[in-house]
């Protein structure tokens, strides 16, 4: 079974037409509302996904961990992680699952900078995101094109690996310090990424690296 | 002066001694913590009524002036203490999200 995994928070003008475009390339969704004070889950729900709701406002890699266990208790062969805003590509999704397959890597990670397609803020591209896969290999030893970018493609041993602890944004980097502990064969992939707002804030870095540094400390 | 200031110095720590107990009583306080804040506050006294102890310590580790080893001392027990809180409210969190996301999955589709 191929289950994809969607966090949504205050995302009910966009849920649904992500859920309808899933559907074309997995099995089961499950949208993992992270206490949305619109009506993210009613319309997920009625656009056919499961949904599992936070009472509380945990954060991306919370709502993640939360379809993982879904996801394991389903017994998911393979899991898809894919943002419920809209900005994310469905139709990257069959070709990545295919490189999965035949390249028989346990993890697809989803790439910006592999192709010419996402038209990043300059920004981001030139300033933010070097510095985040610069921190990225500080703190996981692995060098990729990309940080923190949504598209991931688990099979189970990944999944059964990958325990998200980072409940805020420093999950992305949490996941690939994963694949170099458990020593997960990864590829990236090029995806295509459509900007409707410019997405993190810059202050955002600073509170993932504050998070990723106290982590260190916990087990 | 100095005697009313000594006075006031010691009839708060004996306060926050029995604050200590108190919370104890109530089974907030471990015995180890209780132990340390008993002999934190029974050492605030003791400096207050004695200043001088605080400056044969001083002498003791070849630090000049008592009121420097004072500084030295609440500075590490600062950081020690922030320290601590700091793992036990990320500890908080990490329980807030385990029964967060155990509810969510029992109330899966409700």
């Amino acid at each position: 079974m191929f289950l994809a995994i969607v966090p949504a928070y205050n995302e009910e003008k966009r849920i649904s037409s992500v859920i309808q475009s899933l559907f074309q390339c997995v099995d089961e969704i499950v949208v993992v509302d992270d206490c949305s004070t619109d009506k993210t889950a009613e319309v997920a729900k009625k656009a056919g996904a499961r949904v599992l709701r936070h009472k509380i406002n945990l954060g991306q890699g919370a709502a993640l961990e939360t379809g993982h266990v879904y996801a394991r208790e389903r017994g998911a062969e393979f899991i898809l992680h894919f943002d419920g805003d809209g900005q994310l590509s469905v139709e990257d999704i069959s070709p990545a699952f295919e490189q999965l397959k035949t390249s028989g890597a346990d993890i697809i990670l989803g790439s910006r900078f592999l192709d010419t397609r996402s038209q990043v803020p300059w920004f981001k591209r030139t300033v933010l995101l070097p510095v985040g896969v610069l921190i990225n290999k500080f703190f996981t030893g692995l060098k990729l094109t990309d940080a923190h970018n949504g598209f991931r493609i688990l099979n189970a041993r990944a999944l059964d690996k990958i325990r998200i602890t980072q409940d805020r944004m420093a999950h992305a980097t949490e996941i690939i310090s994963l694949i170099k502990k458990y020593n997960l064969k990864h590829v990236e992939f090029p995806v295509k990424v459509v900007y409707h707002e410019y997405g993190q804030r810059s202050m955002a870095g600073f509170r993932i690296l504050k998070d990723l540094v106290f982590g260190k400390f916990m087990k | 002066m100095l005697v009313l200031f000594q006075l006031l110095v010691v009839l708060f720590a004996l306060f926050a001694i029995l604050s200590v107990l108190s919370k104890k009583k109530e089974g907030l306080l471990g015995f180890k913590g209780t132990i340390f804040w008993i002999l934190f506050w029974v050492g605030i006294g003791v400096v207050a009524v004695w200043p001088n102890t605080i400056q044969n310590l001083a002498d003791r580790f070849g630090i000049g002036r008592g009121v420097d080893l004072a500084f030295y001392i609440s500075i590490a027990l600062l950081f020690f203490l922030i320290f601590k809180m700091n793992v036990k409210i990320e500890g908080l969190k990490r329980d807030l999200s385990r029964l967060t996301r155990e509810d969510s999955l029992r109330d899966l589709d409700k």
